[in-house]
């Protein structure tokens, strides 16, 4: 009788773990051996020996407990962030670092979506950028020197192919650069697409031009989203200077719907796209505070 | 008889240690919850949240939560097989070793050794370390079980059987790793395979850890302290079965809506779903038990700490369940009702039914009485409150998250930048580390009164001598 | 009082406890779970219903 199941413990273990073996098969064991589970994406390339380093030390500093890097196939989450995360993109992954919990954004669209310099002032002190963010400051790692010996063995590990130039050329980097390097490259095996791609509208006027108090509400929000790059009143830093006509007669004589383009769409030089975070009033309203800026310094 | 109490003294190292990485574990816990709302209190490189947060908890999975399983399954193990540990000494190797293992791993942890795999961080040689454990406690229980004077096994060591033999395969399977130094490893896995094994194991880590030998110890320790037999044996059966089967179909409800594949994802909710049925087997099964003399929750002051324990557990795996459908992850995963539902079945139902069994435990090893009925309540209550207060702060900042995320404006933009959303949850992290602070002084009453019980046993073992 | 139970006659009281019926309503849970199981795999699995996250992901932003 199946009493005596309960009086045999050694017939009662091989019957507990043939149990337990089912579900592991089926959900963990089986699929490992299907296509499905190891796909690659084509122009997915193997990390580079810095960009290794760069993952190492996210693994090490543990990044992956405040951000995920896994956009979901939801509206809103990649009208945030971007594209949603192939299963290709991770084939170079060991293991996944895709995260359980968002206390910081997520990362998987990253890699280039700011410019270098962006990163290396972020990662010194955040709250330069966002004052009320609650990210660590990670400065000290520009004192971390890489090693080449190390990376060798890891990247033999990995199976990724590298050049004895790139093992040598690596004592010149921090774990800094290293970590930044590994920021630009995440998420970049998927053709990168805007979130919100707002059609040319060069010819559009400013409905807000007549609004006396539009430059004002402009300037809060050039203070929250814009001024860590472009500096204080638009006078430029990482990005460029808003106010001088350098910029502004780039492309000519820049209209009020050119600007209202780029603050939408980005650029290809490291302005992010911000069409999916400011909606048209706020995007306005910074063409009119830009535009009072300007005649400000004339 | 003398090797009885040899081994006691093993169950009771097991104890104690499990209470000094508990200490270690919490206080870390508080630390976190500043640096959520106080970066300043990040100091780099050693304590910072990435580095804390992982020590955090495997301090108290593994130092609190195991350290007292091990012990307590000794303890329990001797009882229901009426004999001593067959291999004693092998026991005492087995706490020393496990000691070493928990302050290696805390400070490879701190120097920032991670394999980034959740609950799994530890780097490969702790990884064998940790096997050997497992090893030695297998060795050990088996031995004990089948060189048993009864017939009959208990519930309980079914439940610390099926432990042993999940632990063995899930954290042998997904540490697999190449080794490229000492220090530091590549998963074998990679990609979307790699997630796919990790959270099969890292569910499991909570379905064989935080339940399977929890529930032995509270099918032994209620009765034990009631006096009242289990109600249903069938029910126990039922239950027992269902859930060791259906616990490791679940692993992938932590990657719905990832690029696993559909078929995965839904196979795991579905399974995860179905938990509700065994879970609340054991939760009926114990509400019946004291159900036939309810007065014992005012007579015997442990039973409230097994009912509000295996409460939690019903609730905890109610809400478990209702988080993995497709249309509940949306909101909630990846904000802060996660950690708030893990609290619940950690602060609540491990930490309670664990804290009532060690209450049970040490004044029988002692052969005394506990040091303070009393200070137990206050005990009973201040994690109760404290804990309560973490859970539905996390609860309520989760789905403010989770909404301020999908909040669109009405040209169809999105309302909130990350920035913004995260502001707002400062009052209730600075709630949280309140709630934390709150737990803390409750466990400080219990580690009072369990220290002063000892100190009373040993007075008592010195008059006597 | 409190002592009494052990495992010594654990025997009796299994014999005992397995004549329990099962509480009902733990059954209707336990089937029903069942039952919600085989409707939740047949309308969420792409090889029955066709239903895939992606899918439903490009029905979404069409709206």
């Amino acid at each position: 009788m199946a009493g005596e199941l309960y009086r045999r413990p050694i017939m009662f273990a091989v019957v507990a773990t043939v149990v337990i073996l089912i579900g592991t098969i089926v959900t963990m064991f089986f699929p490992m051996f299907t296509e499905g589970m190891h796909p690659r994406l084509e122009n997915l390339k193997p990390y580079t020996a810095l960009q290794l380093a760069g993952k190492d030390i996210y693994m090490r500093e543990g990044c992956n407990n405040c951000h995920t890097q896994t956009v979901r196939p939801l509206r809103t989450e990649v009208m945030r962030y971007g594209e949603y995360s192939k299963a290709g993109e991770f084939a170079f992954d060991r293991p996944f670092l895709w995260g359980s919990k968002r206390t910081g954004p997520d990362l998987a669209r990253i890699g280039g979506k700011y410019p270098d310099a962006w990163h290396y002032k972020h990662f010194e002190n955040p709250q330069a950028f966002f004052a009320q963010s609650n990210m660590p400051k990670y400065g000290w790692l520009q004192s971390g020197k890489l090693d080449p010996a190390a990376m060798e063995a890891h990247m033999k590990v990995n199976g990724f192919p590298y050049t004895q130039e790139e093992m040598a050329d690596l004592p010149s980097k921090t774990e800094l650069d290293a970590l930044v390097a590994y920021m630009q490259v995440i998420g970049t095996g998927v053709k990168k697409a805007v979130p919100v791609t707002v059609a040319a509208m060069a010819e559009e006027k400013n409905p807000l031009a007549g609004d006396p108090n539009a430059h004002e509400r402009g300037e809060k929000v050039y203070e929250k989203e814009c001024e860590a790059c472009h500096g204080d009143d638009g006078r430029g830093g990482i990005g460029p200077r808003l106010t001088d006509d350098i910029w502004l007669n780039k492309e000519g004589d820049i209209s009020d719907g050119r600007i209202y383009e780029i603050i939408a769409n980005g650029t290809a030089n490291g302005m992010p796209p911000y069409a999916g975070q400011l909606d048209k009033d706020k995007i306005w309203s910074l063409v009119s505070y830009i535009r009072h800026e300007q005649h400000k310094t004339k | 008889m003398n090797d009885y109490q040899y081994d006691h003294q093993t169950v009771k190292g097991f104890i104690v240690s499990s209470i000094f990485w508990g200490v270690v574990g919490i206080l870390i816990g508080l630390w976190i919850s500043v640096q959520m709302w106080k970066p300043e209190f990040n100091v780099p490189p050693f304590f910072t949240f990435g580095r804390l947060r992982v020590v955090h908890t495997n301090s108290l999975a593994f130092g609190l939560g195991i350290g007292a399983i091990f012990g307590i399954s000794y303890y329990i193990a001797m009882r229901l097989t009426k004999r001593p540990l067959v291999f004693p000494k092998l026991a005492r190797f087995h706490l020393y070793l496990f000691n070493a293992a928990i302050a290696l791993a805390a400070l490879s942890l701190f120097a920032g050794m991670n394999q980034t795999l959740e609950y799994a961080e530890l780097e490969w040689p702790l990884d064998i370390g940790v096997v050997i454990l497992w090893v030695i406690f297998a060795v050990n229980i088996f031995g004990t079980i089948i060189k048993r004077k009864d017939e009959q096994m208990y519930i309980s060591l079914w439940y610390i059987i099926a432990t042993v033999i999940a632990v063995a395969v899930l954290y042998i399977v997904n540490n697999l790793a190449v080794p490229a130094s000492l220090t530091k490893s590549y998963s074998l896995f990679a990609g979307v395979n790699s997630a796919n094994v990790q959270w099969w194991y890292g569910h499991n880590a909570v379905g064989f850890v935080f339940t399977t030998p929890i529930l032995a110890m509270f099918y032994y320790f209620l009765p034990k302290s009631t006096g009242l037999p289990i109600y249903s044996h069938r029910l126990s059966i039922i239950a027992f079965w269902s859930l060791v089967f259906a616990y490791l179909w679940t692993g992938a409800h932590h990657l719905v809506y990832t690029p696993l594949p559909d078929w995965i994802q839904t196979l795991a909710i579905v399974f995860t779903l179905f938990l509700i049925a065994p879970s609340w087997g054991s939760v009926i099964n114990g509400y019946y038990t004291v159900g036939t003399d309810w007065n014992k929750m005012q007579t015997h002051y442990l039973t409230k700490f097994f009912i509000l324990g295996i409460t939690f557990y019903g609730l905890q795996t109610v809400q478990g369940p209702t988080q993995a459908i497709r249309v509940v992850s949306q909101l909630i995963h990846y904000t802060d009702w996660v950690p708030g539902h893990v609290h619940m079945g950690t602060m609540g139902w491990v930490t309670m039914t664990t804290a009532a069994s060690i209450y049970y435990i040490i004044p029988k090893i002692y052969g005394t009485e506990i040091y303070s009925i009393k200070a137990a309540n206050v005990h009973f209550w201040l994690v109760l409150i404290g804990q309560l207060m973490f859970s539905i702060t996390m609860w309520i900042t989760g789905i403010q998250q989770g909404a301020l995320w999908k909040a669109t404006n009405a040209d169809g933009s999105l309302k909130y930048t990350f920035m913004e959303g995260l502001v707002k949850n400062y009052p209730f992290w600075q709630l949280r580390t309140v709630a934390g602070v709150i737990f803390t002084v409750g466990m400080l009453f219990f580690i009072y009164n369990i220290s002063m019980t000892i100190r009373k046993g040993k007075a008592l073992a010195a008059s006597r001598a | 009082m409190t002592e009494d139970f052990d495992s010594t006659n654990i025997e009796d009281f299994e014999a005992k406890d397995t004549a329990r019926k099962l509480p009902i309503g733990w059954l209707i849970l336990f089937w029903g779970l069942i039952l919600w199981g085989i409707y939740y795999f047949v309308m969420y699995s792409p090889s029955i219903s066709g239903w895939t996250q992606e899918k439903a992901y490009h029905e979404s932003v069409k709206k």
